[in-house]
């Protein structure tokens, strides 16, 4: 509206150079971070890596063409990861000359620290709670569903309102995979913000026999094994303590488990989907052929976010089209262009 | 334990989610003559109880049921059920619970019994079937909470009353299917509208995966507090430390852990995520425990389940 794409581009750039200053005094903000995220300080580290800091042109291009263009975007941060302000904030800087953005009330850290860094006279935080008092063209929100329709049902009439929900990742490992090497990478992915992440992988398909699937599994046991030892699991919530028991019991009886000291994964032999909990649990499931993935990730198909997979054909020919496309290992770094959430 | 010494608080009580997975029976399937599901709330799978013969679950039901539900009655009464048949929903529990204790309470041949038909309340009929009703003899009403509300928004500021003495059972959740009312709200609502003793309006707590049913004994028992559920003598709920499944301290809240002797086929013991508290004379069922509060976006359980 009142910025040239030009402008628009460099204004993403501030941010990034902002996230960079963030990331290089990150150590200064590992304490905060623990005690907003419930991560343990390795975890902290480990999620700073999902921190964009770089991006090439043709990404920021296309972020800066699916923004929009208003005079003003407010931010809503509710539930997310720690890292995922800076994306919120870039997709609001390229859509609007004046950003406001309340942070997260349990987790404001990056947020503060972002906005504190880059210096725009275009981005202010706010503290107001009532985005009915707010006069924004747009209000982009980042939370569960229940937030986001309350939003939606508290913004003032004419104001639109971007909801970015809650998700899931799924992984698929293909015929050809070589089952070690993509357990040790997706084992990087489920442990990273200990699996709280609307692209943290619960489900792991493996194309083949139940054996093919068993063997997956235990390969991915180790591997959490092994990066647990590293990277231990921060502290868990009673209830998500709770939901792990119920889980682990219901494929104990139901299925194999392999229960790690801090992780467990979980062999689903039938038909069903017992989806896990957060907190480092997997399903793992299998599938006949790679046309039956598909038909196995059904039950969640909207739900999903991201797709990962030792082969990214795989992955494209099988995701839903909403979801997004990664490596194994890669799925918590998307590419800055655009929002995480493609739904 | 000592050898040969069987404490049924130590068997492994199978969780209610593995119905979903895993095939919970002690027999050839083929030998299955009911196959009961769980409504479709669940991710991917129904919960599916097989049985390889009705009678353990239909004696337990009628013993229990007429005890809390009829005590006193000279049968046979009318028997109305504000729900679907068995014929119609041939794989619910709950219709075929609702169809037993109409045949053995009801009189021989009763024409209209069932008003719930392709999923849709048929409040017109239900109500020339009240008028029918004898004016002096009492009737039985079983019937699920959201077609309750479903009747009560039929009636708006009408009143159905049924004939002095009547019963009516109130069960299951709304999933959904209706508004929500608070659960003594619905009795008094209930209560005001058919013109029931709220005491004679009471709740039946059971599910797909057992064979025996929870009563409040408001009727049985003129000392029984509304919303304390009691167990059949051939089980038992037990309320259990969600996280070390072990039993809490009295009126603590766990979730309950159900021993049911009537499950001869499938699992004496099921660990459910709903929250109870032993209480003088019963329990206390109070909802389904609540999933973890959201840490980050990744998506909650719960979540995933209203949007399945």
């Amino acid at each position: 509206m009142s910025r040239t794409r030009q402008e628009r581009v460099s204004d993403v750039r501030r941010l990034l150079r902002a996230a960079q200053q963030v990331y290089a005094q990150r150590s200064s903000l590992v304490s905060d971070l623990t005690r907003a995220t419930g991560l343990s300080p390795e975890g902290v580290e480990l999620g700073f890596a999902s921190l964009e800091r770089d991006a090439t042109d043709d990404e920021i291009a296309s972020l800066v063409g699916a923004a929009g263009d208003v005079r003003h975007v407010h931010v809503v941060l509710s539930a997310n990861v720690f890292v995922a302000p800076m994306r919120a904030l870039a997709l609001a800087r390229a859509a609007a000359p004046r950003v406001t953005v309340r942070p997260s009330p349990r987790d404001p850290v990056i947020a503060r620290a972002l906005v504190e860094a880059a210096g725009d006279d275009g981005i202010s935080l706010v503290e107001e709670r009532d985005v009915g008092a707010i006069e924004a063209d747009a209000i982009h929100v980042y939370g569960r569903d229940a937030t986001i329709a309350e939003v939606s049902a508290r913004a003032r009439s004419g104001t639109i309102v971007r909801g970015h929900g809650a998700g899931l990742g799924v992984a698929m490992i293909s015929p050809t995979a070589d089952l070690g090497a993509s357990a040790e990478a997706l084992s990087l992915d489920v442990v990273a913000f200990d699996q709280r992440g609307c692209l943290s992988p619960r489900v792991a398909v493996v194309v083949g026999d139940a054996e093919r699937a068993a063997s997956f599994a235990a390969a991915l046991d180790a591997a959490l094994t092994d990066l647990g030892r590293r990277i231990p699991r921060g502290t868990l919530l009673d209830a998500e303590r709770q939901e792990a028991v119920h889980w682990c019991d219901t494929l104990a009886f139901a299925g194999r488990l392999w229960r790690g000291p801090q992780h467990a994964v979980g062999l689903d032999p039938g038909a069903g989907l017992v989806i896990p909990p957060t907190g480092r649990h997997v399903l793992v499931v299998s599938s006949d052929d790679r046309a039956g993935v598909a038909a196995r990730i059904a039950p969640i198909r909207s739900s999903v976010v991201t797709a990962g997979s030792d082969d990214p054909s795989l992955a494209q020919a099988v995701a839903p089209a909403h979801a997004r496309t990664a490596r194994l290992g890669a799925m918590q770094r998307p590419p800055l262009d655009g929002p995480v959430d493609l739904r | 334990m000592d050898k040969g010494e069987f404490n049924p608080a130590d068997a492994p009580a199978v969780p209610t989610d593995a119905f979903r997975v895993a095939s919970v029976f002690a027999f050839e399937p083929d030998a299955a003559t009911a196959t009961f599901r769980t409504s479709g709330t669940t991710i991917g799978a129904r919960g599916t109880h097989r049985m390889r013969d009705v009678g353990t679950y239909d004696a337990a039901a009628l013993a229990f049921g007429r005890a809390m539900l009829a005590p006193g009655m000279t049968l046979p009464v009318a028997v109305i059920v504000v729900g679907p048949s068995d014929t119609e929903a041939t794989d619910s529990s709950l219709a075929h619970m609702d169809a037993l204790f109409a045949r053995a309470w009801g009189p021989g041949g009763a024409a209209a019994t069932y008003f719930v038909r392709g999923g849709d309340l048929d409040a017109d009929s239900l109500r020339g079937r009240v008028a029918e009703l004898p004016p002096t003899t009492p009737t039985i009403v079983l019937a699920t909470s959201f077609a309750l509300v479903h009747l009560l928004d039929a009636l708006g500021q009408q009143r159905l009353p049924l004939p002095p003495g009547s019963r009516v059972m109130l069960t299951g959740g709304y999933k959904g299917k209706s508004r929500e009312i608070e659960a003594g709200a619905l009795r008094r609502a209930v209560s005001d509208a058919l013109g029931v003793d709220p005491r004679h309006v009471i709740g039946e707590y059971g599910m797909t995966e057992l064979s025996s049913q929870f009563w409040e004994a408001t009727i049985a028992r003129s000392d029984a507090p509304q919303g304390v559920y009691v167990e059949p003598p051939w089980a038992r709920v037990v309320a259990v430390d969600p996280e070390t499944l072990a039993p809490v301290g009295g009126g603590q809240i766990g979730i309950a852990r159900i021993e049911d002797l009537a499950n001869v086929d499938s699992a004496f013991a099921l660990l459910t995520q709903d929250r109870v508290r032993r209480v003088q004379g019963g329990f206390e069922l109070l909802g389904r425990a609540a999933g973890a509060p959201p840490r980050g976006c990744s998506i909650a359980l719960d979540e995933m389940l209203g949007g399945a």
